[in-house]
């Protein structure tokens, strides 16, 4: 039971995290807790994957030692259970950015609605609409 | 030159998208040649790969020389090719007409607008060519993006409608992110082809279904399938006509495309029919979101909202005959994802040229235009008749094949619910071209004829609607060697 | 409506949880993420792109189009950011 739990905690801390971040852009009626919230969970998702990619076991960066200045010849093996896996970090490295580019747009938006209606809670702008 | 044309088709919208800022800083009225030129090459390349894929089969194209699965591949068999050609095509008519209406609409930013327009279409483009899966992610961020812009700068109360979309829109993409990974964590690969020779052994795991279950809801966000299409009505209505024009016909559609992707070729038929309950969850769903967007329509008096909630209906269908999982039924929707993109294109198209003459977005709007626009109510009328499901126009057919495959299963629920949605489109048009004709008296008649001078809507707003009814009439008569020659090899083996 | 909100939110956690169980441990060495294409990536990087670090390999030369693709994104909340926050000019 606790290696179950030893072995999958990580996962579980960040889907709680994901909820929190998800809650708030659901259930929250200010605009800008709701671009909180929608930071909140992209960033687990983020740290989530990345989480991923570790391995156990006196696994390192995985960039490959001694390889500068030998041409494209590295002098040892190189293992792969030596190096954490790269492909995550890849992904994430995207997503980070595709998060941000998002994050300024909906900023962008708050600020015009902001110009015309004076106000960032929901229910007033919906209010003044009508 | 002709093999690097998969990749053209992507980087031609891209370039030129990039270029356009500096053009419109240099010469304000350039840009729109400049987007027509992209966007008509495009569509020559995309035309051409079609016509490679029906003589040649599946075209693999390996991005920087690298194998999948390591590198990323583009995979254009039938179904995407056909959606290039929807796509390109779509994109250049709208661009033709786009025109006057942004004079009118936009004042300072219409260089902006265009480049946005391009990368748009390169988001659209780059979804439905790729081969794998974290790929379809960045470019439907691009897409969903882009969209937001395109959608915030229309009339007012159009950026609320953004931020409304935003929200929604940014939750079905995580979901889509979060079925990516798990997928990523069961098996290690990220490539189609290769997710779906690795998966099978694994269809017992809590992990798939999650993944699958995930998948689905967040590509029914983006699909606006009832009762996760709360963001659409607003934000196609608020944003300037041209901007509905173009994303209107396409994103819905593709977001269906992107379904049949991942139910058919990622998952075999075997899990997404056999193992799981979703065929059935599917259906009830077609037929509520037809039911629900045929009544909410009803209850419209702006026909632009009006038009927003019939797109909502025909996505009702694209999930219901997915949901019924015969042959018959699926030639029938991948038939209906070609036949509703014209017809919604052709409906926004209408509502833009009508607000351009008439400033406003009400029904009696419409009065008398059928004597002062006689050429863009023609096209409306072979458009309203397609979407009733006419023949000879393309709309029937596509109901017809969707009927047809909805009997063969035995489900009659699906069956009654097309054709209650033939019904009330009757009643939706028919009211339209009642006030159009002017046979019904409005209140209010006494004070003054001040009448607005409306005349025939300008040519390069005109044109393209005119071609899109030429367009509706000639695939319903020529549907046959459609099916025959691309539909048919598209459909997944069931 | 908050009863609502939080009912959506516990039930799509649980599900994830529910999807979590199944997983390979964290920091298995052994997981199908860490056998099936990344020994290829590490071992040939090096050789074949002439870069030590392998998230630069993999980002620039195997999976270059995710970064046309994000470069992209980038340039089109830029554009959108000034289309939407644009005024014009009073004269």
């Amino acid at each position: 039971m606790l290696d179950f739990i030893i072995g999958k905690y990580n996962y579980w801390i960040y889907i709680i995290l994901m909820m929190i971040g998800f809650y708030a852009m659901i259930g929250k009626r200010n605009l800008v807790k709701k671009i909180i919230g929608m930071t909140i969970f992209q960033t687990s998702i983020i740290l989530f994957f990345v989480s991923t990619a570790y391995k156990k076991g006196g696994a390192t960066l995985p960039i490959i030692e001694h390889a500068h200045g030998h041409g494209e010849h590295v002098g040892h093996a190189i293992e792969a259970s030596s190096y954490i896996n790269p492909l995550p970090h890849v992904l994430m490295l995207t997503a980070i950015v595709v998060m941000v580019a998002t994050l300024g747009v909906a900023l962008a938006i708050v600020i015009k609605i902001y110009r015309r209606y004076n106000t960032l809670e929901e229910d007033e702008i919906l209010k003044a609409i009508k | 030159m002709t093999d690097q044309f998969p990749i053209l088709i992507i980087i031609i919208p891209l370039l030129f998208a990039v270029i356009t800022p500096l053009l419109g800083l240099w010469r304000e009225n350039l840009c729109y040649p400049w987007v027509i030129l992209s966007l008509a090459l495009c569509m020559l390349c995309s035309i051409f790969v079609l016509g490679r894929v029906i003589d040649t089969g599946v075209i693999h194209y390996y991005l920087g020389g690298w194998a999948p699965p390591w590198g990323i591949e583009l995979v254009i068999d039938h179904l995407n090719a056909l959606m290039l050609v929807i796509i390109s095509t779509t994109a250049l008519l709208v661009a033709v007409y786009s025109k006057r209406s942004l004079e009118q609409e936009l004042d300072s930013s219409i260089v902006y607008f265009y480049t946005i327009f391009l990368l748009q279409v390169t988001g659209f483009l780059g979804i439905v060519i790729t081969g794998d899966m974290f790929n379809l992610y960045v470019f439907l961020e691009i897409t969903a993006l882009t969209g937001y812009a395109l959608i915030a700068v229309g009339e007012d109360g159009a950026p609320f409608a953004s931020f409304r979309y935003i929200i929604m829109g940014t939750v079905g993409a995580c979901f889509y992110l979060l079925g990516v990974g798990y997928l990523y964590i069961a098996t290690g690969s990220l490539n189609i082809a290769d997710l779906s020779r690795l998966l099978p052994e694994l269809y017992g795991s809590k992990v798939i279904l999650v993944a699958f279950a995930f998948f689905f809801v967040g590509i029914a966000i983006k699909m606006a399938l009832f009762p996760l299409h709360v963001w659409l009505p607003d934000a196609y209505t608020k944003a300037p006509s041209a901007a509905s024009a173009l994303i209107a016909p396409l994103m819905t559609k593709i977001a269906v495309y992107v379904m049949l992707r991942i139910m058919f070729t990622v998952f075999k038929p075997s899990l997404s029919i056999d193992m799981l309950p979703v065929t059935d969850i599917m259906i009830w769903l077609g037929i509520a979101a037809i039911v629900a967007g045929a009544v909410m329509a009803l209850a419209q008096t702006d026909f632009k909202r009006m038009f927003c909630y019939i797109v909502v209906a025909e996505i009702g269908y694209m999930v219901g005959g997915t949901g019924i999982a015969n042959s018959v039924a699926i030639k029938g929707v991948i038939l209906h994802i070609l036949n509703d993109a014209i017809m919604t294109l052709g409906m926004f198209v209408v509502a833009g040229i009508v607000y351009y003459q008439t400033k406003g977005h009400n029904l009696t709007d419409f009065k008398d235009l059928f004597k002062k626009m006689p050429y863009t109510m023609a096209a409306f009328v072979v458009i309203a008749l397609s979407i009733i499901g006419v023949p000879p126009t393309c709309g029937f057919f596509s109901k017809w094949y969707l009927i047809q495959g909805a009997i063969i299963a035995d489900c009659w629920a699906f069956v009654a619910a097309l054709l209650l949605s033939s019904l009330i489109n009757i009643i939706l048009f028919f009211r339209i071209f009642e006030i159009g004709y002017g046979f019904s008296e409005t209140h209010g008649h006494g004070n003054g004829h001040e009448e607005v001078l409306i005349s025939e809507a300008p040519m390069s707003m005109l044109i393209p609607t005119i071609i899109t009814a030429l367009g509706i009439m000639l695939i319903g008569i020529y549907n046959q060697p459609i099916v025959n020659n691309i539909i048919q090899f598209a459909v997944p083996k069931l | 409506m908050k009863i609502a909100n939080l009912l959506i939110v516990i039930i799509t956690g649980m599900v994830l949880i529910y999807g979590t169980l199944d997983m390979p441990d964290w920091g298995d060495p052994n997981s199908p993420a860490s056998r099936h294409l990344s020994p290829n990536y590490i071992s040939d990087a090096v050789e074949k792109t002439a870069t030590p670090n392998v998230v630069t390999a993999v980002l620039g030369d195997y999976r270059g189009y995710d970064t046309l693709g994000e470069t992209a994104v980038i340039f089109s909340a830029g554009m959108a950011c000034i289309l939407i926050l644009r005024r014009k000019r009073k004269k």
